[in-house]
C-alpha cells in the first residue's frame, strides 16, 4: 500500500515536471536576476547617477580609437620590452660577476682546501652549482622589471583595452582577446604566461592560451637571439648597418612567434579543442591610480620568487646532469661526445649540429643555459683551447670571440638561422611544462604543449635547411 | 653524412605530409574510413533499422526490405542479414513484403531516440561543438549508450523534455511530449507563432534556416505569403523563405490576445547614444555563457547603451548597470531589447 502511494507521487512528480515545461529552470533564474534588479533599483541610491567619470570616457576614446589604438599598444608594449632587455643588462651583469666570476672560483678555492674529491667538487659546483647561479643571474633581473611594469599597467586598467582591441583578431583565430595579454605576459616568461591564463573563463580559449603561450618569445631566449643575431646576422650585413639587421632579425623572430600563434590557436579550435566550451566576455574596469608601493611588493613576491624558485629547482638537477654526460666516460669518449655523435646526423638535416639539439635536451629546465652550455660541448668535441673544462658551462665577455668557437665548431650562417628558429619553437622549459599540468590538471594537454612546438622547429629548421641548400 | 640531396629530402617530406593528409583530411581521409567501418557493426545496422521504422510508421509509411537498404545506404547482405536476426528477436515482423515494427522492437527504438536527443541536448549544453555537428555526433553516440548512460545523461541534464531542435525526448517508459505545431509554410498571415521545432534534416536545409539565424524560441509574424515565398517578421529583421525551407520550421500558434511587440531588436542593431531596455536572452545561448551573462546584469528591464566603439568593428563596450561590458556581435544578435 505505502509502496504504491510512493510510486503514485514520483508519478504524479514527473506528470507535474512535464506540464511546467522545459523553460522553467530558465525563467526562474531571470526571475530571481530581475527581481533582485528591481530591489537594488528601489535601494541603492548612486550619487552621480549612470554617467561615468569623464576623465575616464576621454583616456577611454584615445585608447580604444582608430588613429591611435594601435601606435599607442605597439609604443608601451615596446616600452617596456627595452626597458626589461637594456635594464636588466646592469644587474645581470652584476650578478653575474657575484655568482660566476666571484663566489664560484671561491667555492672551488674552498673546496681543494678541504681536500674534497675532484669528482663531488666538479658535480657539486661545477653542476649545480653552476647551473643554478647562472639562472638566477640571468632570469631574475628581467623578470624583476618585467612584472611590475607589467602588473602597473594592469592595475591602471589598460590591460583590459588591449584585450578589447585585439579582440576581433584572436577572434578569427578562436581565441579570447585577453590571449593578447597572457601573450605579451609570455615575453616576460612563459610560465608565468601559462598562470596568467586564468583571466580567461572559457575552457577552449583558455586551453588555446596556454598551448600557443610558449611562442612568445621569453626572457630566457631573447639574449640567446641577440648574441646570435649580433654574431652571425650582423656579420653578413655591411658594418654601418650591422646594429639594425641584427635587431630587425630579433624582431622578425618575435614577430614569427605571433605568427605561429595565431596559426596554431585558429588549427587547436578547429580540431582536438572545438568540443570544449566556449564562452565570451570581457569587463572594462575603471581606470585607477595603480597602488605603486603593493603593486611592486606583489609582483615580486607572487610572480617573479616563485617563477624563479621552480627554475632553480629545475636547473639544479639539469646542472648536474651536463656535468655527468660530460665526465662519465664510456669507451674513449664521453657521455656527451657519444649523443653528438649520434644526434650529428638528424641535426645536420635540420641545418642544425648534434651539439645543439645535446643542448636542448639537457638544458629543458632552463633556456638561459642553452648558450653557455653549447660553448661548453663545442670546445669538448673540437678539442679547441678555451672554455673552463669537462662539464663546466662558461659564456665570454665578447661575441666576436664567441663567433670564434662557435665557427670553430663548424656553424655557418644557416646555423645561425635555424638556431634562433629552434629557439623560438621548441619544447616549453620544464618550469613552464609543470606549471602547465598544475594549471590545467591534464597529461593529455600537457604532452599536445610540449610535443607541438618542437614538432614545429622541427619541420621548420628541416624546410629552411633544405631550400637553403637548394639555392 | 653531407652527401645527401636536399631536393630527395623535401620530396620525402611533401610524401610524408601528402600521405598525411589522406589519411587525416576531414571527412574522407583513409583513417576515418577505416574507424568508421570498424564501427559498423551489425547492432549499430539493427539500431539504425528500428529508428527508421519507427519515424517512417509514425507517419504511416510502411517501408519493405528494398526501402529500408535504400534509406540506410548500406551494404544488401548486411541489412538483409540483421533482418532476419531481428524477427528472431522478435523486433520486427514481416507482413509480405513490409517490415513492421513489433511493442519491443518499437520500445527499443524509443530507447534509442532518446539516447540521440538527449546526447543531442547535452552536446548544447555541455560542450563547444558547433550546432552543425550536434546530430552526426549523436548518430554515431546513441549507439555506444547504454540505458544505464542514458538515465545518468538525462539526470544531469535536469531530465531535459525537447532536444535543442525542439524534437520531445522521450522518457525511460517511453513517454513523449507531444508538439502542437504548425509548419510555417501552413500559416495564414498575421498570425502570431513562436518557433517550438526546427528540423534537422535533409542538411542542405537545415544549414539554409541556420544561416539565416533563426532559432528555436523566436516570436514570429507572417506578413506575406505566396507559392513563390514566405515573409515573416521576427525580432527586428524581414526572412524571406520558399515554402519548403519554411516548411521545417514548426511554430505554435499564439493565442490573438498576446501581444506582438514589432519594435523588438536584437542588441547589435543598437546605435551609439541610443538607449534600449532588455526584454530577453535567446534560447539560442545556452549553459555556461547564459548563466554568465544573467551574471553580468543582462536581465529583463535593465537599460543598456554603446559605451566603448572598437577600432576593428568588434567587440563593442555596452555599458549595463554602470559597468562597461564587451560582447562580440554573434552574442549581442542574441540578445534582444526595446528601444
Amino acid at each position: 500500500m505505502k509502496q504504491k502511494n510512493i510510486d503514485n507521487i514520483i508519478a504524479l512528480s514527473n506528470d507535474l515536471r512535464w506540464q511546467i515545461g522545459d523553460e522553467f529552470h530558465d525563467n526562474l533564474a531571470e526571475g530571481i536576476y530581475a527581481d533582485a534588479a528591481e530591489i537594488v533599483k528601489g535601494s541603492v541610491h548612486k550619487p552621480n547617477g549612470n554617467k561615468r567619470l569623464r576623465l575616464d570616457a576621454k583616456i577611454d576614446k584615445v585608447l580604444t580609437s582608430k588613429t591611435w589604438g594601435f601606435p599607442l599598444m605597439f609604443l608601451i608594449l615596446a616600452v617596456v620590452l627595452w626597458l626589461t632587455i637594456v635594464g636588466a643588462n646592469y644587474p645581470s651583469s652584476m650578478l653575474g660577476n657575484l655568482l660566476l666570476d666571484t663566489i664560484h672560483p671561491a667555492l672551488k678555492g674552498f673546496a681543494s682546501g678541504i681536500g674534497l674529491p675532484w669528482w663531488l667538487d666538479g658535480f657539486l659546483i661545477d653542476g649545480v652549482y653552476l647551473a643554478v647561479a647562472w639562472v638566477i643571474a640571468v632570469m631574475l633581473p628581467p623578470m624583476a622589471i618585467f612584472f611590475p611594469l607589467f602588473t602597473l599597467l594592469e592595475d591602471f586598467g589598460y590591460l583590459p583595452r588591449v584585450a578589447f582591441n585585439l579582440d576581433h583578431l584572436f577572434k578569427l583565430s578562436g581565441a579570447h582577446g585577453k590571449q593578447a595579454l597572457t601573450m605579451s605576459m609570455g615575453f616576460g616568461c612563459n610560465a608565468a604566461g601559462v598562470v596568467a591564463t586564468r583571466i580567461i573563463d572559457s575552457p577552449r580559449e583558455r586551453l588555446i592560451a596556454i598551448i600557443t603561450n610558449n611562442f612568445s618569445l621569453c626572457n630566457g631566449r631573447w639574449p640567446t637571439q641577440i648574441l646570435i643575431a649580433t654574431i652571425f646576422i650582423g656579420a653578413v650585413a655591411p658594418a654601418s648597418m650591422a646594429g639594425i639587421a641584427s635587431l630587425g632579425a630579433v624582431i622578425g623572430i618575435a614577430v614569427l612567434g605571433i605568427c605561429f600563434m595565431f596559426l596554431v590557436s585558429w588549427a587547436l579550435s578547429k580540431t582536438v579543442l572545438k568540443g570544449e566550451v566556449s564562452t565570451f566576455n570581457l569587463e572594462l574596469p575603471p581606470y585607477r591610480p595603480p597602488r605603486f608601493w603593493k603593486t611592486i611588493y606583489t609582483s615580486i613576491i607572487d610572480r617573479t620568487l616563485i617563477v624563479l624558485w621552480r627554475a632553480i629547482v629545475f636547473a639544479a638537477p639539469a646542472g648536474a646532469l651536463i656535468w655527468l654526460i660530460s665526465n662519465i666516460y664510456v669507451g674513449d669518449l664521453s657521455l656527451a661526445a657519444w649523443l653528438i655523435q649520434s644526434l650529428d646526423g638528424f641535426g645536420f638535416l635540420l641545418g642544425l649540429n648534434g651539439v645543439i639539439l645535446v643542448a636542448y635536451i639537457v638544458a629543458i629546465p632552463a633556456n638561459e643555459i642553452v648558450i653557455p652550455t653549447i660553448l661548453m660541448l663545442t670546445v669538448l668535441v673540437t678539442g679547441i683551447s678555451g672554455g673552463e673544462g669537462a662539464g663546466v658551462m662558461f659564456e665570454l665577455e665578447s661575441a666576436s670571440a664567441t663567433g670564434d668557437i662557435l665557427r670553430a665548431g663548424g656553424w655557418t650562417l644557416l646555423t645561425a638561422v635555424n638556431l634562433m628558429l629552434f629557439s623560438l619553437l621548441h619544447n616549453p622549459c620544464s618550469t613552464t611544462i609543470y606549471t602547465i599540468y598544475k594549471e590545467t590538471k591534464s597529461t593529455k594537454w600537457t604532452v599536445i604543449a610540449s610535443i607541438l612546438p618542437v614538432i614545429l622547429g622541427f619541420i621548420v629548421t628541416f624546410l629552411v635547411a633544405q631550400i637553403w641548400r637548394l639555392f | 653524412m653531407n652527401t645527401y640531396n636536399p631536393f630527395n629530402a623535401l620530396l620525402i617530406f611533401l610524401g610524408i605530409c601528402l600521405l598525411g593528409y589522406l589519411f587525416f583530411r576531414p571527412k574522407h581521409g583513409w583513417f576515418w574510413l577505416i574507424k568508421n567501418n570498424s564501427t559498423t557493426t551489425q547492432k549499430v545496422v539493427a539500431e539504425d533499422i528500428l529508428k527508421r521504422l519507427y519515424h517512417n510508421e509514425n507517419a504511416s509509411n510502411y517501408l519493405n526490405i528494398n526501402d529500408v537498404v535504400r534509406i540506410l545506404k548500406q551494404d544488401e547482405k548486411m541489412v538483409v542479414e540483421s533482418i532476419d536476426k531481428m524477427v528472431t528477436l522478435g523486433w520486427v515482423k514481416m507482413e509480405g513484403d513490409i517490415v513492421r515494427l513489433t511493442k519491443s522492437g518499437s520500445d527499443y527504438a524509443l530507447r534509442i531516440i532518446r539516447a540521440h536527443r538527449l546526447w543531442e541536448r547535452y552536446l548544447a549544453d555541455k560542450t563547444g561543438f558547433n550546432k552543425s555537428e550536434w546530430h552526426q555526433r549523436a548518430e554515431r553516440k546513441e549507439h555506444e549508450l547504454t540505458i544505464d548512460d542514458t538515465d545518468l545523461l538525462a539526470k544531469t541534464l535536469g531530465n531535459p523534455q525537447f532536444d535543442p531542435h525542439g524534437d520531445p525526448i522521450p522518457t525511460i517508459s517511453g513517454k513523449m511530449a507531444k508538439l502542437k505545431g504548425v509548419p510555417v509554410s501552413e500559416l495564414n498571415t498575421r498570425t502570431i507563432g513562436r518557433i517550438i521545432h526546427i528540423k534537422d534534416k535533409p542538411d542542405i536545409i537545415y544549414k539554409q534556416i541556420m544561416a539565416e539565424n533563426i532559432h528555436i524560441g523566436s516570436i514570429i509574424r507572417i506578413v506575406e505569403k505566396s507559392p513563390e515565398r514566405i515573409v515573416f517578421h521576427s525580432e527586428g529583421e524581414a526572412f524571406k523563405l520558399a515554402p519548403i525551407v519554411a516548411g521545417n520550421i514548426t511554430v505554435s500558434v499564439l493565442e490573438k490576445d498576446v501581444s506582438y511587440e514589432e519594435d523588438i531588436l536584437r542588441l547589435n542593431s543598437l546605435k551609439k547614444d541610443e538607449i534600449g531596455k532588455i526584454i530577453g536572452i535567446s534560447k539560442e545561448i545556452r549553459g555556461e555563457s547564459r548563466r554568465r551573462l544573467l551574471d553580468l546584469g543582462f536581465v529583463k528591464g535593465a537599460d543598456v547603451s554603446i559605451d566603448l566603439l572598437n577600432p576593428l568593428g568588434e567587440p563593442k563596450a555596452y555599458l549595463i548597470k554602470g559597468t562597461s561590458i564587451a560582447l562580440r556581435n554573434n552574442q549581442a544578435s542574441k540578445i534582444l531589447i526595446k528601444k
